[in-house]
């Protein structure tokens, strides 16, 4: 019931590698525990609150001030500790032998609700000594978390997931549930801790929160074994993932961080509540160039983000777009549990609807997601490359029969991110092309340095537009050296950058290397052959990598 | 004041030296006079001509190392004499045998503290104040950080940590020399009654230790081929080198630890790849050390053996003593 157990819980939790280990431990305290105190464990484990009560300055300060201790001294031993409430954890160890009666029985709600907020009230003098006064009365085994509660950094290995898992262990319930019951705003009490575990699941009672979001995990070699077809393509916005959320006539948006910030965005909610339908969106908030249709800048939407109830001048400066990539609930219909194609279908039939039903025109602020439509992979890959132009990050590939589940689920969204290897190399072969480009020489390849020879190392086929296809064409016809059927040996003078994946050792190739996905992101024109990347420079990519 | 030179020990080639002797303390290389703290391997280095410790010392040092080296004893407080200068072995407290050792010459009188600690341990004798002149101290543990809990606390840490866990095997990692010795004996007198294994090192210096009259709870060496389900439950102690490498494989369902006075540091405990640390230590702590420098009522102090910056300012600065440098 107090602190202590907590203490212990941070412990164990702190020393524990297996997560069903984790789970248990977890499980057996929330079992011997108050729901309060239970209540305020999982608002801390689940990082519900991070507030800084003073900072870790302030602490260290205020330690060499209580104690005459050296600020230098301290100083020290905080390169060594690398954590400003441990340090002090540590330095105590030598200081709090007073007779004090000790807070022994102190519980967790006790000082978080009251003890610790209570400081906020006091002028520095006393809050400095009601903190000695703590220090010294607490028990010493308490004295990290009280001091990384004090800092707003008590931080331990444990995801929400974990937490849910053991939730959802306590009392059989589906871990789905249980990460929606925990979603949105958490307030530490009984009651929030009895809707947590309740047995009976009432989703009506779910209805003011967000759904768990469902996230991309980063893309894996086996995806590319699937037909394109399987996937719906979309580019990956770098703004705020948000559920806009529209329930019994109330429009609330709600971060992925599970922050309510309407106060951010007014104009949004406003616009989004002249909608007849009522619906639970998925999508991302940015700060939109609608002239080139295009997101700007991240560093832009920060200006938003913390500023609440903005002026007029501020929504014209920055204007804002929702574009929504998912539709999970309509008129209070969960579809979670369909398709995303079928989602897909509803999502673009309510769109036309309200674009031509709502009084005040929408499309100045909300739009839906544009697919993608690759033809293969290799197709993927150039639309990945031209990611930087649009300003987004990539792309995510979403699974077109995959429902809505929650979490980090494997197999179902990935993200394929730009940030490939690159090195610049020497075009010195090339070949007629096929299909569509047949009767042009389009596929190439290129040659790195070793010592003053040059060695093939990665052939390329995509990556130039057009026009720079032909022109390239007329090159090469005019600079052959030697014919080999199709193929044309080059008199070594053109750059080019090639982007990769993986690189890695093989015997197959004289260059003792082989690249994925190879493909040519820039004609450089600019450098001359000798400025083209060595086998070595290769080499050194690998280690890297490795 | 004195140069660097002229000071009775100092630094030769990174080693404690004695010129007036001709005498090493703990030398890193061959030489032909060496006295010996104690029986750690990285205090001794083959191939000196003589060395001189304490009997059980030189017990451990056969032991260890062979039984054909030339070791001349002394008891703790037993002066002997070399080119004119007294020289003796007192107790520091950190493992069996260990000693100070303290030099006298013309009433002038230096102490090596040697690795210490002043915390009880019923498997060595307690460490002597010893009054001096000049104090060449180690520092190993030299940040107020390092603050020891009893020794019968951690071993409740350990023997709860066990119990917790009745499905899995224990492997606690310490050294097999001193550390070893000293957990056992914490640990026989804890809650813990399961089986107790320890790795074939330290099963050697058990045995060297209840040779020498120290009260060694027995152990079980551990074999490679042990049935997993006997070792269920029960503690397993391993030298710190077989944490890293393919040994662990011979197990199933462990949890490890590792028993250092580093594994007070949290970013520490968790870099070191151990579930869990308990913090026990054969070193001082801060406070261990500056009670050391000060019941010593040592005018001069040296440092040697870890990071001594902010004690020597620490002790210039607070306690007005004098805190010099090896030049090394």
């Amino acid at each position: 019931m107090s602190l202590k157990k907590f203490s212990e819980l941070f412990g164990d939790l702190d020393s524990i590698n297996s997560t069903n280990n984790k789970i248990e431990v977890l499980k057996n305290y929330f079992l011997s525990n108050d729901p309060i105190d239970n209540s305020w464990a999982i608002y801390l484990l689940t990082g519900k609150s991070n507030k800084r009560f003073i900072s870790g300055r302030y602490l260290k300060n205020l330690f060499s001030q209580i104690y005459e201790y050296p600020q230098w001294l301290i100083d020290i031993c905080y390169l060594k500790v690398g954590d400003s409430a441990e340090v002090i954890t540590l330095l105590l160890k030598n200081k709090t032998n007073s007779r004090k009666k000790k807070l022994s029985n102190i519980s967790l709600n006790e000082l978080l609700s009251e003890t610790i907020p209570a400081l906020s009230k006091l002028n520095e003098e006393e809050k400095n000594l009601e903190i000695k006064n703590l220090w010294e009365t607490l028990p010493e085994d308490n004295h990290l978390i009280f001091n990384k509660i004090l800092t707003g950094t008590f931080r331990v290995g444990v995801s929400i997931g974990l937490i849910t898992k053991s939730i959802s262990k306590l009392i059989n319930i589906e871990e789905e549930i249980i990460s929606h019951r925990l979603m949105g705003d958490f307030k530490p009490s009984i009651d929030s801790y009895e809707f947590l575990i309740n047995k009976n699941i009432n989703l009506q009672e779910l209805n003011s929160k967000p759904f768990p979001f469902l996230l991309a995990n980063t893309i894996e070699d086996k995806i590319f074994k699937n037909s394109i077809n399987d996937f719906q393509f979309e580019w990956k916005y770098d703004g705020i993932r948000m559920q806009l959320i529209k329930r019994s006539g109330n429009v609330s948006l709600w971060t992925r961080g599970q922050e309510l910030v309407n106060e951010s965005f007014p104009e949004l909610v406003e616009k989004m509540s002249h909608i007849k339908d009522d619906f639970v969106l998925d999508g991302e908030l940015l700060v939109w160039n609608f002239k080139e249709q295009i997101a700007f800048d991240f560093s832009l939407l920060q200006k938003r983000i913390n500023r609440k109830s903005p002026t007029r001048s501020i929504q014209i400066k920055y204007p804002i777009i929702f574009i929504a990539y998912d539709l999970l609930e309509i008129n209070g219909r969960d579809i979670r549990e369909i398709k995303l194609e079928n989602r897909r279908i509803e999502l673009e039939k309510y769109f036309s609807k309200w674009q031509i039903k709502t009084e005040n025109n929408i499309s100045d602020i909300f739009k839906i997601c544009d697919l993608i439509f690759p033809k293969d992979w290799p197709d993927a890959l150039t639309y990945k490359e031209k990611s930087r132009e649009n300003n987004t990050e990539g792309l995510i590939i979403k699974k077109k029969t995959s429902i809505y589940s929650s979490g980090r689920k494997k197999g179902i969204w990935w993200k394929y991110k730009v940030d490939p290897m690159q090195l610049d190399a020497v075009l010195i072969y090339a070949k007629g092309g096929s299909g569509r480009r047949a009767g042009l020489y389009t596929d190439y390849s290129f040659a790195l340095w070793r010592n003053k020879e040059l060695i093939k190392f990665a052939s390329a086929y995509s990556g130039l537009t057009n026009i720079e296809i032909k022109e390239l064409d007329k090159w090469i016809r005019k600079n052959t050296i030697e014919k080999f059927g199709p193929v044309r040996s080059l008199k070594p003078e053109m750059v080019f950058e090639i982007s990769f994946e993986k690189i890695q050792i093989s015997k197959r190739h004289k260059s003792g290397i082989a690249v994925r996905f190879p493909r040519i992101t820039k004609w450089r024109k600019d450098k001359k052959i000798n400025d083209a990347d060595s086998l070595e420079n290769a080499y050194e990519l690998m280690k890297k990598k490795s | 004041m004195r140069t660097k030179q002229e000071y009775l020990i100092r630094y030769r080639e990174g080693n404690l030296y004695c010129e007036l002797a001709d005498i090493w303390i703990d030398p890193s290389k061959p030489v032909k006079k060496a006295l010996i703290t104690h029986a750690h391997f990285d205090h001794f280095t083959f191939g000196c001509e003589e060395y001189i410790s304490t009997k059980e010392t030189a017990i451990l040092l056969k032991e260890r190392f062979g039984a054909n080296i030339k070791i001349k004893t002394f008891e703790y407080g037993e002066e002997f004499k070399i080119n004119g200068i007294n020289i003796s072995f007192h107790p520091s407290g950190h493992i069996l045998g260990s000693s100070q050792i303290r030099f006298i010459f013309a009433e002038e009188k230096w102490l090596i503290s040697g690795d210490f600690k002043l915390q009880k341990d019923q498997t060595c004798k307690q460490y002597e104040i010893v009054k001096t002149d000049y104090l060449i101290s180690e520092c190993t543990f030299g940040l107020p950080i390092f603050k020891w809990d009893e020794s019968n606390k951690i071993a409740n840490d350990i023997s709860k940590w066990i119990i917790n866990s009745p499905e899995k095997t224990s492997l606690l990692f310490c050294y097999s020399l001193g550390k070893a010795q000293r957990l056992l004996n914490e640990i026989s007198q804890t809650n813990f009654k399961g089986n107790i294994y320890s790795h074939g090192s330290i099963h050697k210096m058990n045995n060297s230790y209840r040779e020498l009259g120290i009260d060694i709870k027995d152990t079980i060496k551990i074999e490679n081929k042990k049935k997993i389900d006997e070792l269920k439950g029960s503690l397993i102690l391993l030298p710190p080198s077989l944490s890293k490498g393919s040994y662990l494989k011979n197990f199933k369902n462990i949890q490890t630890a590792f028993a250092s006075g580093w594994m007070s540091i949290r970013a520490l405990r968790k870099r070191s790849g151990y579930d869990k640390g308990f913090a026990i230590s054969d070193h001082a702590d801060w406070d261990g050390i500056l009670e050391v420098v000060k019941k010593s009522e040592a005018k001069n102090v040296f440092f040697h053996h870890g990071d001594s910056e902010a004690l020597s300012k620490y002790l210039v600065e607070k306690e007005s003593i004098n805190v010099l440098l090896f030049g090394k």
